[in-house]
């Protein structure tokens, strides 16, 4: 279907801002909304959902503040295939589109479930608002969905294709008994839709207030001013980089079934104010599930442009648009049916650090030490002998944020493409029959430098009265982050069972280890790595590194020989 | 009545000291400003009390109340002036208070870090104990690991501690023993415990808000100890009260325990001038619109009540206590206008500050601001602010907006005009947040512009959100002072927990809210608060048992669980849009507050020389859009008496503010002098 053409005169900037303003203020209402009133874990407290309006090209225009850098291409993902799917003439109102597939659908790993209603101003269809929610479960073979040790997407759990959940308003009961049969725990999950679809309606009722304030016409141009200013902006950005093909590579540990030490290269160039990322030469996919579908990796891309090059640019389709990516099909970072994927954050974390380590020849002030480069997950399910009901925990933990040209790395935080909170201890225990017996720092773990990296965090759990299952997906085990221009690398993360004889180190993906009630599994994520020679560490910092009990005399006296060390 | 019956309501903020009085013998109203004492805030409101009763004519034996906003705590923690404070928790969890929600404030910013503890590693200490997530102890306290404690307190020089265990809310035995012993060894250390400053669930908020508290607590209580021994002698008859962030005044004991309280006392203290203006106008729901220099604070009444929100950020450290829901935007008369790098024109949240300025001001600036845009549009007059005491240079603000008119290609005129529309912009989502995001239909409210620089912008917010009336009140520079006068005094009550919603739990819900009455009632009698004096409000805390969110409900008397639920659903149906009939709903939190009222002033008196038909003090040409200007009549407001009605274009000028009636708006003066503009393309 093509366009009519857009007004002549463009639109000044001021109209522009005032119209967008208000768009920013439908997607930032709508995310609060969804975290609000939704029942998963995942979204009301680590905000693991975004929000966005995408105009009737599919094209992203407006995201939510919070919403996560992985979920901008899956929004454009089943955007292209709703449009490839349907023509236009047969989207009505009233109806409310549903995907999670990252196969066939846009998605990047079945837990995320995106939905999108279309957006009509008089009978003009002028676009899409959507929602991506990270549901606690989609069934699968184990609890979470998240687990190791599949090497089919069949196994990690429900499958949803494109599909119409609402036609014209009326729901479709019988595809969502098929979700929540097809799903643990189903009552939480029918929580979880029903957020998304009211969050869905919200989105469409703002945006009909606006266009009644500023008519369609206006309302598509300043679609179409965003992305177009956004790129240009992007390029320009791009241009200030030296030209030249800036090249990294790096391993992931384990894919948690057969491989180990995977390896991921990455030849970037700048030429003007393009810049290609060439992943050819990386690993073929591998059996285990951190595969990185396409979208994702371009999410890794546009991540690392923004980050590096204009941290404030918005988040549209200009981005996206300047992401030139050249893979080789069926490859880790380009995955095709039916390689597993639940756990491509891990990848896409990898991804980042190897963006980051090409440009730092290029642009040195901004780069920073690889970071702890995992979503370190840790999932406990059993039976709650309180209650006599299943129960399922799940969380990912931050670790040591990489060393900076002017500032020492963070400790225990989330890094790059995640920003999710941690579960309060209160909560955890209120909820769930387990203990948390410690959580801090782990001491010696950030990577020593001029500017050290950040340290790991040692989460440790304890059920409470009964034998509980543990299941995680660590990266950064074997292969520590490493620092750069001189920085020391940050400490490998590990998990350990502790029991009454001693302590076991756990595999790198776990899956299905029963922990007892005299027992404790042990989290340690990584550090992350140092920026500079630690021989140029002042001698303040030292001390500070010292008397905070965050490093320890020896370790100090190993890593910076030359320094003296009083109390 | 008494002979002299003088109220005095005392704003401290960063720069000036506002007074605001009001005897209620004679109706008079006396107002005064001077400049803040930041290192000792007690010396400005002490030697600004005696200038005040000396220019009035009345002893200061004859002030009856005093009620005190004030900014000090706030200020203490942006510029880290506070105490050498350590913590003390439960073992293993010592680096919970840096470790936060291990979330990063900005996501694709590499360089920016939430802001480090205000205890450092070495200062934060663990004691052997554990509480469970039934309130049951697990590990008894460890008395030696008590006493170890006490020993590096006292290594390293502590001037305060705050002591933050887990499930301390549902079982203080532990923190109220460490407390204990703390006090009998070093008995000139402050110490606040996270059971006593906010019993509530989840442990790091809880702990960031006690940490803070504990910061606060040595200069606050010289601050408190100085004012009260000052006053002792000056006005041994006053009732002091100090006011807090939910808006109810504390007694001066309890703000030296827990000065956080006092964090968004001023703002409060607006908010409660809002209400009493909007019940003198005979309005009940009202958007308030507190606009200054660099930021705006904008809030929703409803029925002559605020919202409380009990969650927010204070200078980068989160804090969790009933506080009135107020949303901060960075839009003020010194924000700059700029372009992005996208060619996008924004305007905020840099401000130009008191230097160099808005370029009119002629100390230096020269890049533009909100004030150059109203400088430029006539809306603000050359010859000056203040009463005419400073005067504005209007070729400079002109120079300064013509820079970004030139790259627009449009004159400066429209320039100015889209620079004040984009501000209204960013105030209108500041409101949105607070309106329809929590399921509030502006249209329904009035908007009321306070501050100095609020009535200058209300017309372009109230066009944007549909709201058809904007009350601008009798003094809108110092409306937080008005609104100490006020305000009544108040006590929070809390039992947070877990309990379902459900038959069975009836009788467990009916008796908290019998002992937090019990509470209450000794707390009315602790502050002598007379029988028919004393009120009270109730709020339950619900949500579905999956979600992490309440919904708050307020209510006269503890209803039946079916009500409760009904109340709930309908909540849930305004909040989100949707409910689930068939889920368990759980009650997070039941809430009290006790409240002593105070004896309210009147109206404030007209002015001699006003009249129901004003004269223009004189005419000027003035730009309510970008196109052309209109001759307008500029009126001293000080010229209105009731009755007065006028229809725009005008301008209102007065001492601390100036305001803007639009063509075809149209202004009325009620009793109690405040402004009604009826606006003229609402439907």
């Amino acid at each position: 279907m093509s366009r009519p053409p857009l007004q002549e005169s463009p639109l000044d900037p001021i109209t522009i801002e005032i119209v967008a303003s208000a768009f920013r203020s439908v997607v930032d209402e709508t995310f609060i909304a969804l975290m609000k009133s939704a029942y998963s874990t995942n979204i009301k407290e680590r905000h693991d959902h975004s929000t966005a309006i995408c105009d009737r090209d599919g094209r992203l225009i407006v995201q939510a503040d919070m919403s996560l850098p992985i979920h901008i291409a899956s929004m454009t993902g089943l955007m292209e295939t709703i449009l490839s799917k349907y023509r236009l003439e047969d989207i009505a109102e009233g109806d409310v589109f549903v995907a999670n597939d990252p196969h066939v659908a846009g998605g990047t790993h079945l837990p995320d479930i995106n939905y999108a209603a279309p957006l009509f101003l008089g009978d003009e269809l002028i676009g899409f608002v959507c929602n991506i929610a990270h549901h606690a479960d989609i069934g699968g073979m184990a609890p979470g969905s998240m687990a190791g040790g599949m090497s089919e997407i069949y196994q990690e759990g429900l499958r949803i294709p494109l599909v119409r959940l609402f036609r014209k308003g009326e729901l479709q009961q019988d595809l969502m008994d098929l979700f929540l049969l097809n799903a643990r725990i189903p009552d939480e999950r029918r929580g979880d839709h029903f957020a998304q679809i009211a969050a869905c309606r919200l989105g469409v009722r703002r945006v009909k207030e606006i266009g009644e304030r500023y008519g369609v016409a206006t309302i598509r141009q300043v679609f179409d001013e965003l992305v177009t200013r956004t790129m240009a902006r992007m390029r320009e950005a791009i241009a200030g980089v030296p030209d030249g093909t800036y090249r990294f590579e790096d391993v992931m540990d384990d894919d948690g079934v057969a491989t180990v030490d995977i390896p991921i290269r990455l030849a970037i160039t700048i030429s003007g104010d393009r810049a290609v990322f060439d992943w050819r030469g990386s690993s073929p996919q591998v059996s285990g599930n951190i595969n990185v579908p396409i979208n994702a990796t371009k999410a890794a891309v546009a991540y690392g442009l923004r980050a590096l090059l204009d941290p404030e640019i918005p988040n549209n389709q200009g981005i996206l648009d300047c992401c030139e990516l050249v893979t080789d099909p069926g490859s880790i970072v380009d995955c095709r049916a039916p390689a597993p994927v639940a756990a491509r954050a891990h990848t896409s974390q990898r991804l980042i650090d190897i963006i980051i380590g090409a440009f730092a020849a290029a642009i040195p002030e901004r780069a920073v030490g690889a970071s702890n480069g995992a979503n370190t997950t840790a999932v406990f399910s059993g039976k709650d002998p309180r209650t006599g009901r299943d129960y399922l925990y799940f969380e990912t933990l931050g670790g040591g944020f990489g060393g900076r040209n002017d500032r020492d790395g963070k400790d225990g935080v989330q890094v790059h493409i995640t920003n999710t909170s941690n579960l309060p201890i209160e909560a955890i225990e209120t909820e769930y029959p387990l203990r948390v017996v410690s959580y801090g720092f782990v001491e010696d773990s950030g990577g020593a430098g001029r500017h050290r990296g950040g340290g790991g965090l040692r989460r440790v759990i304890q059920p409470i009265g009964h034998d509980c299952l543990f299941n995680g997906a660590g990266e950064r085990f074997r292969n520590a982050p490493w620092g750069i221009f001189g920085g020391g690398p940050g400490r490998p993360g590990r998990y350990v069972l502790e029991g009454e004889d001693g302590e076991t180190i756990l595999d790198v993906k776990p899956s299905g280890v029963t922990v007892g009630p005299d027992e404790r599994v042990v989290i340690e994520t990584p550090g992350s790595g140092g920026y500079g020679a630690p021989a140029e560490r002042d001698p303040a910092s030292l001390r500070d590194d010292l008397v905070s009990g965050k490093y320890s005399r020896t370790y100090l006296e190993t890593h910076y020989p030359a320094a003296k060390l009083s109390d | 009545m008494q002979a002299d019956d003088w109220l005095v309501g005392v704003d401290v903020g960063g720069t000036f000291t506002d007074f605001y009085a009001f005897d209620r013998a004679s109706g008079t109203v006396a107002l005064h400003k001077t400049s803040s004492t930041p290192d000792n805030a007690a010396d400005a409101i002490v030697s600004g009390l005696r200038e005040l009763a000396e220019k009035t004519g009345f002893p200061l034996s004859a002030v009856r109340n005093l009620a005190h906003g004030t900014t000090v705590a706030t200020n203490a923690l942006i510029q880290r002036r506070g105490a050498r404070v350590a913590v003390v928790t439960t073992e293993n969890f010592r680096d919970l208070v840096e470790i936060g929600r291990q979330i990063r404030p900005k996501l694709y910013d590499l360089k920016a870090d939430h802001p480090m503890p205000l205890a450092p590693r070495e200062m934060r200490f663990e004691v052997r104990e554990r509480i469970g997530a039934a309130g049951e102890v697990v590990t008894p306290l460890d008395e030696a690991s008590v006493e170890a404690v006490i020993e590096k307190l006292k290594a390293c020089k502590a001037e305060a501690v705050a002591i933050a265990f887990l499930f301390s809310y549902l079982n203080p035995a532990h923190e109220e023993a460490v407390k204990a012993r703390i006090a009998a060894a070093l008995p000139e250390i402050a110490i606040s415990t996270s059971s006593e400053v906010q019993p509530e669930f989840r442990e790091y908020e809880r702990s960031s808000t006690t940490l803070l508290n504990a910061y606060l607590q040595p200069a606050f209580s010289h601050y408190m100890t100085t004012l009260k021994d000052a006053l002792a002698e000056m006005s041994p008859g006053a009732t002091v009260g100090i006011n807090q962030s939910s808006g109810g005044l504390m007694s001066v004991d309890k703000a030296r325990d827990f000065p956080i309280r006092t964090a968004l006392s001023g703002p409060a203290a607006g908010a409660m001038g809002a209400i009493h203006t909007a019940r003198l106008s005979g309005r009940a729901d009202i958007v308030t619109l507190d606009m200054g220099g660099t930021s705006a604070d904008v809030a929703l009444i409803r029925n002559l009540e605020t919202k409380l929100s009990f969650d927010r950020d204070v200078a980068g450290f989160p804090v969790r206590m009933p506080m009135v829901d107020i949303n901060t935007v960075g839009a003020g008369g010194g924000s700059l206008a700029w372009f992005d790098r996208d060619g996008l024109v924004k305007v905020g949240p840099v401000s130009a500050g008191a230097v160099p300025g808005p370029a009119c001001y002629g100390r230096g600036g020269t890049e533009p601001t909100v004030t150059d845009a109203n400088v430029v549009l006539g809306r603000l007059s050359g010859h000056g602010l203040l009463g005419g005491s400073m005067t504005l240079d209007v070729e400079a603000s002109r120079r300064a907006v013509g820079k970004i008119a030139e790259s627009l290609g449009f004159t400066v005129e429209r320039t100015a005009k889209g620079i004040l529309d984009i501000v209204s912009a960013n105030m209108v989502r500041a409101i949105r947040a607070i309106s329809v995001e929590r399921g509030h239909d502006p249209r329904e409210f009035v908007l009321m512009p306070f501050g100095g620089a609020g009535p200058l912008h209300a017309e372009g917010c109230a066009r944007a959100l549909g709201i058809k009336e904007i009350i601008i009140p009798y003094s809108p520079g110092i409306l937080c002072a008005q609104g100490l006068l006020v305000a009544d005094r108040a006590e929070s009550f809390v039992r947070s927990g877990r309990l379902a919603l459900a038959e069975e739990n009836a009788s467990e819900l009916a008796d908290l809210v019998a002992s937090m009455m019990t509470e209450a009632e000794g707390w009315w009698e602790a502050e002598s608060v007379e029988p028919k004096a004393r009120s009270r409000k109730l709020a339950i805390d619900m949500r579905y048992a999956s979600q992490n969110y309440e919904l708050q409900i307020g209510v006269d008397e503890l209803p039946s669980v079916d009500e409760l639920r009904r109340l709930f659903f309908a909540a849930h149906e305004q909040a989100y849009g949707f409910h689930n009939p068939d889920d368990p709903v759980d009650v997070m939190a039941v809430r009290l507050t006790a409240l002593g009222r105070l004896p309210s002033p009147g109206t404030p008196p007209i002015g001699a020389g006003a009249s129901a038909t004003p004269q223009p003090r004189t005419h000027r040409p003035v730009w309510f859009d970008g196109e052309a200007a209109i001759e307008t009549p500029i009126y001293d407001r000080a010229s209105f008496a009731p009755g007065t009605r006028i229809e725009g274009p005008a301008v209102i000028d007065q001492f601390d503010a100036t305001s803007l009636l639009f063509p075809k708006d149209v202004a009325r003066v009620d009793d109690a002098l405040n402004i009604i503009i009826t606006r003229g393309d609402a439907s």
